[in-house]
């Protein structure tokens, strides 16, 4: 049995995920990063993105959605603190895809109004974002 | 004399309102739990987010940020006034609403001007008939407090905060104590006190050194943010919780005046009775006296 790290995702309204895994790998800003056991202490910024863990040595997989957070590591310990996370298996798709509709539809509305106009328009666009990732989570179902 | 059928008639509408009154208080029994349980589960990641703002923050000495930063000159504040959507439940939007209006006026006392960002119908009724306009108003989510209604909210408050066109947040709302006690609070949101970013463990353990992506500057801009968000969430949903707590304490009380409500209505009906059935006897020995007597 490899060396494990207990990996836990949370969000503001629950806790996603814990488990003991052998690798943690996140979308941080500047790229992905790989969190094995032993890593050094880091706490990093996450961007929307895929996040993976790898346990049993390395032959299982499991996918997250994920809408942006921060992740700190700390003697084995990686916590993923985000705004939304969401399983592979647990993606609603059908809704995802009907909001991501929605959001393109409100983009499509503000492209065409003057600059000052375009209110929430940064939100919107996270919007689109987290319901893209997560389809292409979804995706990733074996 | 009250009619007999009179005093039937309030009976029976007591009654009907008293099972509605212990309807509504089991259903707010429910309520408290769910909630309750929704404020744990949230509890997770509060803990994390202090955590590692501490550790953030020990790295950043003498942080400087946007969120943290007092402006010299109080001009402008926002309040955000956290009410229910639905009444019956006591003093819980009086008390906040009472405290709202001493704070904007105790800020206009000082020549501050206060804009209100008003979440749930209560809030929102109530301003409107003032004839205040909040900037802001948020309905249908005081039940089922959401983290993107908490980000939304925060997120208006954030932006004109860095932008400089407010000096203060502060948001009111009903602090769960427990199942029995809400406590209305004013708290501050903006800008973030320096305190909260102090960690109360001692000096002497020892640290982990720390790595930062990209720095930690950088990570600290992330974090205040979402912080404020947290503190938002944290009071939605312990506005929640105590509306139904409240609700079920006015709710109990108003079921036991009914039921005292009824025994004393009772009581009236049943002399009422007796008097009648007195009265028409007295007639009765009185007629066959007078036929006697013929």
């Amino acid at each position: 049995m490899a060396r494990t790290l207990l990996c836990e995702i949370v969000t503001p309204e629950r806790i996603v995920y814990t488990n003991e895994v052998e690798m943690v790998i996140a979308p941080t800003l500047d790229g992905e990063i790989g969190v094995l056991p032993l890593h050094a202490p880091l706490v990093t910024v996450l961007r929307a993105g895929e996040l993976r863990v790898r346990y049993n040595d390395n032959k299982d997989v499991e996918w997250f959605a994920i809408s942006g957070g921060y992740l700190q590591v700390h003697e084995d310990k990686v916590i993923v603190l985000a705004d939304a996370a969401e399983h592979s298996s647990r993606v609603d798709v059908e809704r995802a895809r009907r909001a991501k509709e929605f959001a393109e539809q409100r983009m499509a509305e503000m492209k065409d109004k003057p600059l000052a106009e375009r209110e929430g328009i940064d939100e919107c666009e996270a919007d689109l974002k987290w319901c893209e990732i997560q389809l292409q989570v979804a995706e990733r179902r074996s | 004399m009250p009619n007999l059928r009179d005093i039937k008639q309030r009976i029976v509408s007591v009654q009907s309102t008293s099972q509605i009154t212990r309807t509504m208080e089991m259903v707010a029994t429910a309520k408290i739990k769910k909630a309750q349980e929704r404020i744990e589960s949230a509890r997770p990641y509060a803990f994390a987010m202090m955590e590692v703002l501490q550790n953030v923050a020990r790295y950043v000495q003498g942080a400087s940020h946007p969120l943290l930063e007092e402006h010299p000159e109080r001009q402008r504040i926002v309040v955000v006034t956290i009410t229910s959507d639905r009444g019956l439940c006591g003093a819980f939007n009086s008390n906040i609403l009472r405290i709202t209006e001493d704070l904007v006026r105790d800020e206009a006392a000082e020549g501050v001007s206060a804009d209100i960002i008003a979440v749930g119908k209560k809030a929102i009724g109530y301003l409107r008939y003032r004839g205040i306009e909040p900037v802001a108003t948020y309905r249908d989510i005081s039940d089922k407090p959401t983290f993107a209604d908490a980000r939304s909210i925060a997120a208006s408050i954030i932006g004109r905060y860095g932008a400089g066109e407010i000096d203060a947040a502060y948001i009111v709302f009903n602090r769960f104590k427990n199942v029995a006690e809400q406590k209305a609070e004013t708290y501050q949101l903006l800008p973030i006190e320096r305190r909260v970013m102090e960690s109360d463990e001692d000096e002497n353990g020892l640290r982990a050194e720390y790595l930062f992506e990209p720095t930690a500057a950088e990570v600290l801009e992330h974090l205040l943010p979402t912080y404020v968000e947290t503190l938002v969430y944290r009071a939605l949903m312990e506005s929640a919780a105590s509306e139904h707590g409240a609700r079920r304490t006015a709710m109990k009380s108003a079921s036991d005046n009914a039921s005292e409500m009824i025994t004393t209505l009772t009581r009236s009906y049943n002399r009422a009775r007796q008097a009648a059935i007195t009265t028409e006897i007295a007639e009765i020995v009185g007629g066959a006296a007078a036929l006697e007597e013929a």
